[in-house]
């Protein structure tokens, strides 16, 4: 099995095949739901406040969207895994990513990916060996613990969110490579019997990434010759990350290609640099996932997060930044240090923030960037 | 460390082998791996179920050098009869390691006698071509040991008992693939349970496959997060799984637990 790392000392991993030269650019797909009325800036969202007709749309445009994202030359879609919100409405990524892979036909499908902790990692491995080989290979995996709000979705207890994604993935990446059913014997996860079908087209298995700033995930990634993927931070933020992962990679005998370090970030493109500007006015001004107080704050001490080991607020409390901003040709220096200070091969980019219900300003954005951005990225 | 199990000598084949015991029910004989007989909390976990038996196996240990035993038949055949010394006709049978391929060749020379067989990240096959790795003592503890914080590795060894039992292991481990094993093992209808740590930095935990490719009965089980030494690593885990299976045999499969919140 080319696939299975053997441990020991007895064989290594076989080595990977990347194109070293390329810059890849992902389009976040987050279906964009514009609604008829003001929401309440509340994280969990009445369900009340959904309007069908407009939820019914939302995926409709997202189809015509990523039908045009891909015309433009864009390398991957890729799809997340949010819960209880208008924001980003896509709860079972599984399902969009499905949907999406069944309506174009040669981008990439990257699935950023199921939220591990409190998933059946063995379902997550079968659903994703399933889109894989439905898709023809054109799946791409990242794999994450989840934002704080999350664990409030399936009362997964926040303290143990860490140790489940480690443990889940580790399980994800054994259930797609071990040719005999085998038991699993874990912490947090028990399976007497784990032997799926289909297996993943690609092999070993698709593409995949640990998502996430931390020294765990970082780790995890460099363990298990995995992608690293990292969000919304300063390029020195992030950069210290994927230093960190690439040195956890170099400690492990190996140094991963530029492909397999993802960086997902906003950005804001028009014609000029004022333009742009008067764009990130206009855009909502509020944390991702507004929690009631108490609730915020009894999470801020209960869930611990890092950069590179380095503590961070599990809770973001206002807007996520934008990093890429400004007319072509400044994105494009922009584009440029980000290569330089992050190390990124892939850029999942957000033309417009997620939660922005203005689809036509969208579009154009979409339109300038595959005319004046993206032929002049892929050398970078 | 388990203070409930007593120390016994019983005869076999000129050998006097040294022995630990406790508990009650169903035997279950334990045979070491190369680092000699050490007892785990998995063994105290194990005798509140089953009256736990682990030998030292001649050679090992205190016990005087052991230059008579030519091969792991013949070890498995004086373990044999040291079973039989103790009045123990049938009974589950538990090997470790290097001790998992002695008590592979048990199960074939005397299949009545073995109810059932676990085998501990058994060292019986071996990835072909290299060489099983060796190091320094901490080394060979890392290898061995992902949780050290839960038992200790063991000290380094006296270079005295290391003198002896190196070339006792090296003459019984036989290559990495035995064919000799190997072609008996389709033969081998004995109910097997193979457990390897997923972090095991001695034998591939990947070999567990070939176990179960070969043997007709064989249930393979993964212990997330174990190294070689699965039961100092998580004795708790792994005394679950090996009580479960030696007591329902394939049927382990089948789910128990309860999921009921209130009524």
């Amino acid at each position: 099995m080319a696939g299975a790392a053997v441990r020991g000392g007895w064989t290594g991993p076989p080595p990977l095949a990347y194109d070293r030269r390329v810059m890849k650019v992902s389009f976040f797909e987050t279906g964009r739901y514009a609604s008829p009325r003001t929401l309440p800036p509340e994280w969990p969202m009445p369900p009340g406040a959904y309007d069908r007709e407009a939820g019914a749309q939302a995926y409709q445009r997202m189809i015509q969207r990523i039908e045009y994202v891909e015309e433009i030359g864009f390398d991957w879609v890729s799809v997340s895994e949010h819960h209880y919100s208008a924001r980003i409405l896509t709860p079972a990524p599984i399902v969009s990513a499905s949907f999406i892979a069944a309506r174009v036909q040669k981008i990439k499908i990257a699935l950023l990916g199921p939220i591990v902790p409190y998933s059946n990692p063995v379902r997550v491995a079968e659903e994703l060996a399933m889109l894989d080989t439905l898709a023809q290979g054109r799946l791409v995996v990242g794999l994450l613990r989840g934002t704080s709000n999350e664990s409030l979705t399936y009362d997964l207890n926040p303290q143990e969110a860490r140790e489940r994604t480690d443990e889940g993935m580790e399980l994800i990446l054994r259930a797609w490579t071990e040719p005999q059913p085998f038991g699993w014997q874990g912490r947090h996860f028990r399976y007497r019997t784990v032997s799926i079908w289909p297996r993943p087209l690609q092999q070993p298995h698709p593409p995949t990434y640990a998502l996430g700033t931390s020294r765990e995930s970082c780790e995890f990634a460099a363990r298990h010759r995995l992608g690293c993927g990292v969000s919304y931070g300063s390029f020195e933020a992030v950069g210290r990350a994927t230093r960190y992962y690439r040195e956890q990679c170099a400690r492990h005998g190996w140094q991963p290609a530029p492909e397999q370090i993802i960086y997902r970030a906003n950005m804001l493109l028009a014609d000029t640099d004022e333009e742009a500007q008067e764009l990130l006015r206009r855009q909502p001004d509020q944390a991702p996932f507004t929690m009631r107080a108490g609730v915020r704050e009894a999470l801020m001490k209960l869930d611990a997060r890092n950069i590179a080991g380095q503590a961070r607020s599990p809770i973001v409390t206002g807007a996520l930044p934008t990093t890429f901003i400004g007319s072509p040709d400044t994105v494009v220096e922009q584009v440029r240090r980000c290569r330089e200070e992050v190390g990124a091969g892939v850029l999942d980019l957000s033309l417009q923030m997620p939660g922005a219900s203005d689809p036509d300003c969208l579009m154009r954005s979409l339109e300038l960037f595959g005319r004046k951005v993206l032929p002049r990225i892929r050398d970078i | 460390m388990a203070p409930a199990f007593s120390e016994g000598h019983v005869e076999a084949d000129g050998f006097r082998i040294r022995y630990m015991e406790a508990g009650e029910g169903t035997p279950l004989v334990h045979f070491h791996g190369a680092g000699g007989l050490r007892l785990t909390p998995a063994h105290d976990l194990l005798r509140r179920r089953f009256r736990v038996v682990a030998f030292e196996m001649p050679g090992f240990g205190a016990s005087p050098d052991n230059t008579r035993t030519r091969s792991m038949p013949e070890l498995a055949s004086t373990m044999a009869t040291a079973a039989t010394q103790l009045g123990l006709a049938r009974f589950n049978l538990m090997g470790t390691s290097f001790g998992a391929k002695t008590a592979l060749w048990l199960a074939l020379q005397a299949p009545e006698r073995v109810l059932a067989l676990v085998l501990e990240a058994p060292a019986a096959i071996r990835p072909e071509g290299g060489e099983p790795p060796s190091g320094s003592p901490e080394e060979m503890a890392r290898r061995l040991h992902a949780h050290p914080e839960r038992l200790a590795p063991i000290p380094a060894p006296d270079p005295a008992i290391r003198a002896k039992t190196a070339p006792l292991v090296l003459r019984l481990r036989g290559p990495n693939r035995d064919p000799d094993l190997e072609s008996r093992l389709p033969g081998l209808s004995t109910q097997t349970l193979v457990l390897f740590g997923t972090v095991d930095g001695v034998i591939p935990p990947e070999m567990g496959r070939v176990y179960k490719e070969l043997m007709p009965n064989c249930h393979l089980v993964l212990v997330y997060d174990a190294a070689h030494a699965i039961s100092s690593d998580r004795p708790e885990a792994f005394a679950e799984v090996v009580e479960d299976f030696l007591e329902r045999h394939e049927a382990f499969i089948i789910s128990r637990a309860e999921t009921v919140i209130h009524p």
